[in-house]
Parts: structure tokens; sequence; C-alpha cells
């Protein structure tokens, strides 16, 4: 079973947020509002954060793109009451829409901020993608979903490629990647399977210095970044 | 409200969803009421853009066509799923971007689904005109508006008064840009005036002075090692954007040696941060520092000495002038950079090869901004980076089919002899090719000549000019203006009609470089779906009024065909074939050839000059245009700020975020909500003060405060921020729109609105950052 992890380098992330606005065109992610930003009701999958430090002219800032990080140890499944939150064999944490009762316990367990509640009713735009009906036995999440109100959500490694992908032979990484990955015009991404040691994310990782978010909490991030 | 959408089409709409007819859109205009603002074009866009069923298991198919949300125009392709278009990404055939595209290419999808985008001609009821009054529009036939601008046309033409239409291009595509310009050529008027003289005109002039291009600059950035960036702000707002972006990854790290990038601005941008340095300047010094090491480049001999005796002319007065004035001690005193660091950053640029100087508009868009163009210019003849690999590139062009000749009558002739009423190329504006900044000036005293009639195709000079306040008052007495754009941009509040046009996604056109990479590349650009509404393509609606204007336009029109769509076939014609073009999106010319030396330089010596023999020609030339005190070779000048120190004792500095659109709309909120990476913020343009300015004013973070300056005053709020240096107020462009849209009326403030109208008095370039100000608390 491949161990799906993403490879950001800050070296060459230009800061430009295609990774952001790629990711809610691809996932039907809605956007926000003045109103909304200010009381941080704002839907991100994927989002870009400042870290400034030092004074004028000894300044710098750190621009940090940031999905999901898949955590290995993840402290939202653990505290989940409902198990709507929970781990796929590849590593990917998912989160069942339906069975979720919008508690936001894991909100506030996530030490990246990763998730988002959503508190508005789908708003249909022209240029979303159109839901594939799921089957409705089952209880899996689907792709492009119209947007359920009162639910946690969050980023998915694009989820829907990688299995389409996969049915189709595909080579996960290298033709099929997610939405993020896809977009980054300076390509300072890479996708693929941590476990294997020629795909070109653990390479990668074997020639540069990288480390995790937070690492002390021992969450073990599948999204790793590459320093300056 | 829990659970999803039922899938059955209970409510069915058509599939292409948009087609507002216009009894529909009648009907809808009547139920909204002519009421506030954009009369109701709010109540009609919900209906026709409401969620419809649509069966799955459909893939979709890919459209390859071109970008226009900024000048670079970058190869798209696009997604169209049932008949709506879902996802943009760039065209993997394009090498300009390496099939990259900036964020700003996924936010296409809501401009071509802007809500209210207009789809129908609007006639103005309300005869006052002027900022926030209700032209109180009309919805008239597609006809009766063609009939009412080709009357006044063919008035104007009869009374041999050609001359006196003026028409704005904003930001088109170069196959429109052809057409308006035949348009104009055919029609008479002299008085065509784009928006080059707010971006790059200081630029090209500076270059012109070097090589005799009149051209922006060109990097190839694939083989460069060392950037050395004079305000430009390379990852944000220097086209071709997203050919920087792919390229800084490249240059980074994809190949064995790592470019070292150094920045050199007042502000710490988002360049800045993911620069190697930043070296703060005191605004408006770039010359200097330029000329500084071009000092110490001379002194220590790291010039390129085989180059320089071969190529170069003038060599010899530009290394006295340089080793005399421009000491590094003395520099530091006027750029306040430690001469040990002007020191050291001329070793590394001159001992790196290939190295390359690069100015931007936060160095340039300065009185003086030609000169600091060409000493910057200079540093690259130093080091021979001219038409190099990693150094300065000449951007070929396609050779497009050739049009017919046009054959104009006497009228026509007359009045293209006529001196524009932007002064280009005259004493006031020698070197100028366009000054658009300015029209307001000419409008309002009437001269040359009074203008009578005016069309803007997509133009929105009062958001993007400095001084926008001016563009209002003059537009004010433009008896007849005709305004041309998918939306109700701020000028087009003062049209008397407006014609709705199609976004990029729905017309035909091609586009080519440059901006772009040095080679030839020519792009599509094909509908992905049909026009929304009753809109129409800014140049089948040349083509409409060329047909009721008998005589030379149309004869000039209907030589080149019946509608855009034959016009682009035709011209492309010539090297592709149609089906290939059409399925790839994407034709390129051979591959670049370096060190033309023999045939590049169009100079009076055919050499690079470091003494302009080119400005020699027009300080000698019939016409006198410029003063013999002029400088000939490039020099630092003391900025003439605009607003006494006492009274204003900081200084404005405005700059463009990378999520600024450049079609004059700003209402995508996508954009919006993550506006300012750097700040955190978005859905606003706060003032970014240093704390120490902020305390010493007593002002907090989100304070609203009054930015004041000799020309208004405008309201923001507060950001404190250590990037900025105590002396500068930072505000981003492309927020306070006036005029329309939910998602941008009313948010944040246009620092143009209080910056003074002044010029690079050579190129015509407006400046943009001499304006000094205060703040107090609102």
């Amino acid at each position: 079973m491949p161990k799906w992890g993403m490879v950001i380098d800050l070296d060459k992330c230009v800061g430009c947020q295609a990774c952001v606005i790629a990711c809610k065109e691809e996932n039907n992610v809605p956007h926000g509002s003045p109103e909304e930003q200010r009381s941080r009701r704002e839907i991100f999958w994927h989002k870009m954060i400042a870290v400034t430090r030092g004074k004028y002219p000894h300044f710098r800032v750190e621009l940090l793109p940031m999905p999901c990080m898949q955590c290995d140890h993840p402290p939202c499944v653990t505290v989940c009451p409902a198990k709507a939150t929970f781990r796929r064999e590849d590593g990917i944490i998912m989160q069942s829409y339906r069975r979720c009762i919008g508690c936001k316990y894991c909100m506030v367990a996530c030490p990246y901020g990763a998730r988002s509640f959503n508190y508005k009713a789908q708003e249909g735009k022209p240029y979303h993608h159109q839901d594939e009906p799921p089957d409705r036995k089952s209880w899996e999440p689907w792709p492009f979903p119209t947007r359920t109100q009162g639910v946690v959500e969050k980023c998915t490694f694009c989820f829907h490629r990688i299995d389409q992908g996969l049915r189709e032979g595909k080579k996960i990484g290298i033709e099929v990647v997610p939405a993020c990955v896809e977009a980054c015009p300076s390509q300072a991404r890479t996708f693929g399977d941590l476990d294997d040691p020629q795909s070109p994310v653990t390479k990668l990782l074997a020639s540069r210095a990288s480390f995790r978010l937070r690492e002390e909490l021992s969450t073990h991030p599948k999204v790793i970044y590459l320093s300056r | 409200m829990r659970g999803r959408k039922k899938d059955s089409g209970e409510k069915k709409n058509d599939l292409q969803g948009f087609r507002l007819t216009r009894r529909k859109f009648l009907k809808l205009t009547a139920i909204a009421g002519l009421s506030a603002g954009t009369f109701g074009i709010d109540k009609v866009s919900p209906e026709a853009f409401a969620t419809s069923s649509f069966p799955s298991g459909s893939r979709g198919r890919w459209i390859p066509t071109s970008c226009l949300n900024c000048s670079s125009r970058c190869g798209i392709s696009v997604k169209v799923e049932h008949g709506r278009v879902v996802q943009i990404k760039g065209n993997r055939l394009s090498l300009v971007s390496e099939g990259q595209i900036c964020p700003r290419g996924h936010i296409g999808l809501q401009v071509l689904y802007d809500p209210e985008r207009i789809f129908t001609p609007l006639k103005r009821s309300q005869p006052k005109k002027g900022k926030g009054i209700d032209p109180q529009w009309k919805p008239i036939s597609w006809d009766q508006a063609i009939e009412e601008i080709t009357r006044k046309l063919r008035s104007l033409r009869e009374s041999h008064i050609p001359h006196h239409l003026l028409l704005f291009s904003g930001l088109n595509s170069r196959s429109h840009e052809d057409l308006i310009l035949r348009f104009a050529e055919a029609y008479g008027t002299p008085n065509l005036v784009s928006g080059e003289g707010l971006d790059d005109e200081a630029e090209r002039a500076g270059r012109w002075m070097g090589d005799g291009h009149f051209e922006p600059f060109v990097y190839d950035l694939d083989h460069t090692h060392y950037i050395l960036s004079f305000g430009a702000d390379l990852i944000e707002s220097a086209p071709p954007v997203a050919r920087w972006l792919r390229k800084w990854g490249k240059i980074r790290r994809e190949r064995s040696i790592r470019a070292k990038v150094v920045d050199i601005q007042p502000r710490y941008s988002l360049t800045a941060s993911k620069s190697d340095e930043w070296i703060p300047i005191h605004p408006g010094t770039d010359a200097a520092l330029a000329m500084g090491i071009a000092h110490v480049i001379l002194k220590e001999g790291l010039f390129e000495e085989e180059f320089i005796k071969r190529w170069t002319v003038g060599f010899e007065p530009y290394r006295e002038l340089v080793l005399k004035e421009y000491r590094p001690e003395s520099v530091s005193k006027i750029t306040g950079i430690p001469a040990e660091v002007i020191y050291r950053v001329a070793r590394e640029f001159g001992q790196t090869r290939p190295a390359l100087a690069i100015g931007g508009k936060g160095a340039l868009a300065w009185p003086g901004g030609s000169y600091t163009s060409y000493a910057i210019h200079c540093l690259n003849a130093l080091v021979g980076s001219l038409d190099t690999p990693g150094g300065v590139l000449y951007q070929e062009f396609p050779e497009y089919r050739a049009l017919p000749k046009i054959e104009g009558d006497e009228i026509g002739r007359k009045g293209l002899e006529q001196v524009p009423i932007d002064f280009r190329r005259t004493e006031l504006f020698p070197v100028a090719r366009v000054v658009t900044n300015q029209i307001p000036k000419s409008l309002r005293e009437g001269k040359p000549y009074p203008i009578e009639m005016a069309i803007g195709f997509n133009s929105n000079f009062m958001m993007t000019a400095p001084g926008s306040g001016e563009w209002g008052e003059a537009l004010k007495r433009i008896p007849f203006y005709v305004h041309i754009s998918p939306f109700v941009s701020e000028m087009a509040q003062f049209a008397d009609i407006l014609l709705p046009a199609t976004t990029y996604l729905e017309e035909w056109g091609y586009e080519h470089s440059s901006p772009g990479g040095g080679f030839v590349e020519v792009r599509i650009k094909q509908p992905v779906m049909k026009p929304m509404g009753e809109s129409k393509s800014i140049g089948d609606i040349l083509f409409l009024l060329a047909e009721r204007i008998p005589g030379t336009v149309t004869n000039a029109f209907r030589r080149i065909g019946s509608s855009v769509e034959e016009f682009v076939r035709f011209r492309t014609s010539s090297f592709v074939g149609w089906e290939e073009f059409l399925k790839k999106g994407v034709w390129r010319g051979p591959g670049y050839e370096y060190r033309k030396y023999s045939r590049i330089f169009q100079t009076p010596s055919r050499k690079f000059e470091f003494l302009s023999g080119n400005l020699k020609m027009l300080q000698n030339g019939k016409k006198k245009m410029m003063g013999q005190a002029a400088p000939l070779m490039p020099c630092y000048t003391k900025v003439k700020w605009l607003g006494e120190e006492r009274q204003y004792p900081l200084l404005l500095f405005p700059y463009q975020p990378l999520l600024t659109f450049e079609n004059g709309s700003q209402n995508y909120p996508w954009a919006q909500e993550i506006f300012l990476p750097m700040q955190g913020v978005g859905w606003a343009s706060p003032a970014e003060i240093n704390p120490e300015t902020a305390a010493q004013l007593n002002l907090k973070d989100r304070d609203r405060i009054w930015i004041e300056s000799p020309f208004g005053k405008i309201q923001n709020s507060v950001k404190l921020s250590e990037g900025v240096p105590p002396n500068l107020v930072c505000i981003p462009l492309g927020q306070g729109h006036t005029s329309y849209g939910r998602w941008q009326k009313g948010i944040g403030c246009n620092p143009n609105e209080i910056i003074g109208v002044d010029f690079d008095r050579l190129s015509g370039q407006s400046t943009f950052f001499n304006t000094r100000i205060k703040l107090y608390k609102a």
C-alpha cells in the first residue's frame, strides 16, 4: 500500500497562491466575503500563511503554503466522536460528511488549522464541477461534493484524482497529481509515495534538508517542506 | 438546510444557461426597477446562473485559447463540461511560461461568470455625468446603438474633423489592437490612446536611448546566474508574470548553479521575501545606485572589454562621468545604502556571468525615469549581457500576413496629420509614443483642439491613472462617449452608450509576445462557449461600425473579412494551418539566435551607445524637440516632490500585488479574499505603516485614517508592518472601485485618487511615487 505525501520546496515557492485558488477551483470550495473573513468563517482547504520576524530593516517574512498535513498520527481522527474523520489505508485523512455531526472537536484538535466548518448552504456557481452522484448506500465521501451545511470539511489530497488515476493505471505523482501540485507555476510541489524509494518525493527528500510543521507534537505530517 | 440539493431536474434551465434574451432582460429589468447603481443587474444574474442538474459521467473537453487578465496573454487550456467552463490551466505547448499560468489565469472563471456583467447595449437617460451619478441606463437594441454611434462618426467625417474622435484602448488582444489601429487609420484620427503611458514607457525610452529599441526589456531567465532587480516586483507584477513565476523555480533549484537574486526597493515586497537579499533604498534614487555600481565595475575593470571595444560607442565619456560623479561613498549618501554594500553588490554583479540588471516600475515611474532605465541598461552593456544567453534579449515578432493597404481619402489624411491630443513626440514629450495621462488636461483645456466624440475599448484609466479625479472631470466634457466593456467600469459610467463586450473566453483573436521570452510565439484565442447574452467581441463591433461608415472605413474592413474569426484566419495563414492552430493553440517560430550584434542595434552608430545618438538627433533635428542642455548620458537627478515636506512629511508608495487584475475590474472573490498574502488580509487595501511612525502619530493597527496629499484625501485603514521604512506609506493598487460589483464596490481605496499628475518628460510615462502625504485619524 502506498503512503501518499507531498513535498513543498520553499526555495522555489513564489508565494503566488495559485495553489489556493486551484484548490477552490477543483473542489468547489466556496469563496468567502468580507463579513466571513471578519468572523473567520471562511472555508479554505488550502491556505497560505505569513510568518514574520525582525524589525525594519532586518525584517523577514516566510510564506507557508498549507494544505492538510495528512498526519500519520492524526489528532483529528482520535478525537472525532462520530468516526466521521478517518485514515484511509493509503494514509489520506478523509472526512465523511454524512457521519459528521458538526461538533468541531477535530478543528480544536488540529494543530495546523487545516479544517473549516461549513456555515452556509451551497451557493450554485456556473463554474462548479457537477456532482458525480454517489451511491446512496455507500458512506464514502464523493468528489466535487455539493456542500453540506453544518459539517467540517478539509483537504483530501484530491483523492478523486488519485483513485481515478489508479483505476486507469496511471503513475501517481507523475501523470496524476493533486490540483495544487498541478497548478504550481514554479513547480515547488511534488507528490508521490513516501514508502517508495524510487518515487520523486523520496528522492527529493534525500537530497535536501527538510522539516515538518510542529514536529514536536509527533503528528508525523505527510506534507514535508524543503527549507531555503 | 442539511442535505444536498436534489439531483432531479426540477429547476431546469437552458443548458447554455445564460442566453438572456432581450425580452427576458427587459422583463427582469422592469421587475428590478431602474433603481440605484447598476439598475438591478444584481437581480438578473442569480436566476440566470442558478445551478441546474446535469447528466453525470461526461469528462468534458479541453480547448486551447489565451488568457487576458494581464498583458502577458498566456496560452491557456480551458475545460468545458456540459457547455460550462469549469477549469483553466496553462497550455503545455506554450513555452513562454512553460505551460504554467499565474493565479489570475484560474480566476478567468469568475471573469467569465461575473454575475454583474452587462448583456445588452445600454443608453443613458440621465444627461448629467459625474462620479456617483446614476446614468439611468435604458436597454436599446444593437441596431439602434450602432446607428446612433455611426451617425455621429459619419457626421465628424463629413465636417472634415475626423481627428476630433478619441479612442481609448485598455487591455485588449493583439488582434483587437490591430483592428482598432486599422479603424483609427482608416477613419483618420491620430488620437488612439493606450494605457502604456501608465506602465512601461520610461523603461522603453531608456532602452531606446541605448540600443534604439522602443520595446520593453525581455530577459533570458533560463541561463542567468545573477539578478539585480531595481524596484521590479519580479514575482508580483513584472510581465510576463507566469514566465517569471515558472522561471523562478527553475533558476533556484532546477539547475546545477542557483541564480542569486538581489532585490533593491524601499518596501519589503513579496519579491524581497523570496530573494536572497533585500536592500532597502531611498525612493527615487535607483539611477544613482546603478551609476555607483557602474563606478565600481569600471574602476576595478570588471567590465566585458571585448564587447565594449567592438560593439559600443561613447564608452570614454561615460566612464569619465561615472568615475567623476558617482563614487560609492557619495552614492551611499543619496541612496542610504552603505558604501560597502554597494562595493559588494557591484563586485558580485561584475564577476558573475551572465548577470542581469532589471529595472521595474518602482524604479522607473519617476520624473527622469527614462534616464534611470538607461543607467540600468548600461549596466547590462558593461558586463556584456546583451543578446547573450542569460542576458537581455531582443523580442522577435511573427510575420502575419500583411493587411491590404488602406486607401485613405483627403479627409482622413488631413486628420492623421494633426498633432495628437496627448502631444506625443512634440517638445512636451519628445520621445513619447503615448502619453495617457495628458488626456485629462487636453480635454479640459480643449487643446490642441476639442474632442467631439470618444470610444473606450475595455479601458478604465479612471482607476489606473494617477490623479483619477481629473479623468472624471475630463470625461464629462466629451459630448458623446461610447464605452465598450463586459461590465460597468468606472469609465463606463460616463458613457452615453455602453456596449456589452464579450470576455476573452468568448471571442476570437490572436496573441503574441512581447512580453515574452525572445522567440516568436503566437497563441490563438478561440471562443470556448457562445457569447453570453447579446454581448459581442470588440472586433466584431468594429466590423459592424465600419460597415456603416461608407468610404474609406468600409473598404478598409471589407478587405480583411467579415468577422474577427476570418480576420484571425487571414492573418495567421502566413505561418500556420488553421486546423493545427485550432487544435494546438500555439505556434512557435524558430529558436532564438544569440549575438546578432551586427544587426540588432538601431542607433546612428549601429552599436550600443553609452552616449545616446538617438537623443542627439532629437536635439539637432529639424524640429528641435529637445533643449541643448538635456543630458545625453544616463544620470541621476534629484526628485522633485509634489507637496511641501513641512506640510506633508510622508511619502506615498503604491504597488501592484499579484492578484490585482488589469482588465479594469476586481469583482472576483477568489482574488479578493487572499488579496495580500504578505499581510494576511483580503477584501481590503490597507495603508502599511512602520510601527514607529504609527506610534508617533498615535495610530494603531486597523485604525481608520485620512491620507491627504495636495491633491485630495482618501480614507483607509492602518496595517502596521516592519517591512516599510519610517517615512513611507505603502498602499496596494487595484481596490477602491466605485461603480459596480458586489465584491469590489466600496472595498479598500484607490491611491491613484490622491497622486499628483506628473510625468517623465522624455517618455511621457506617468509618475506614481513622487507625491507627499500626511496622515491623521478619521
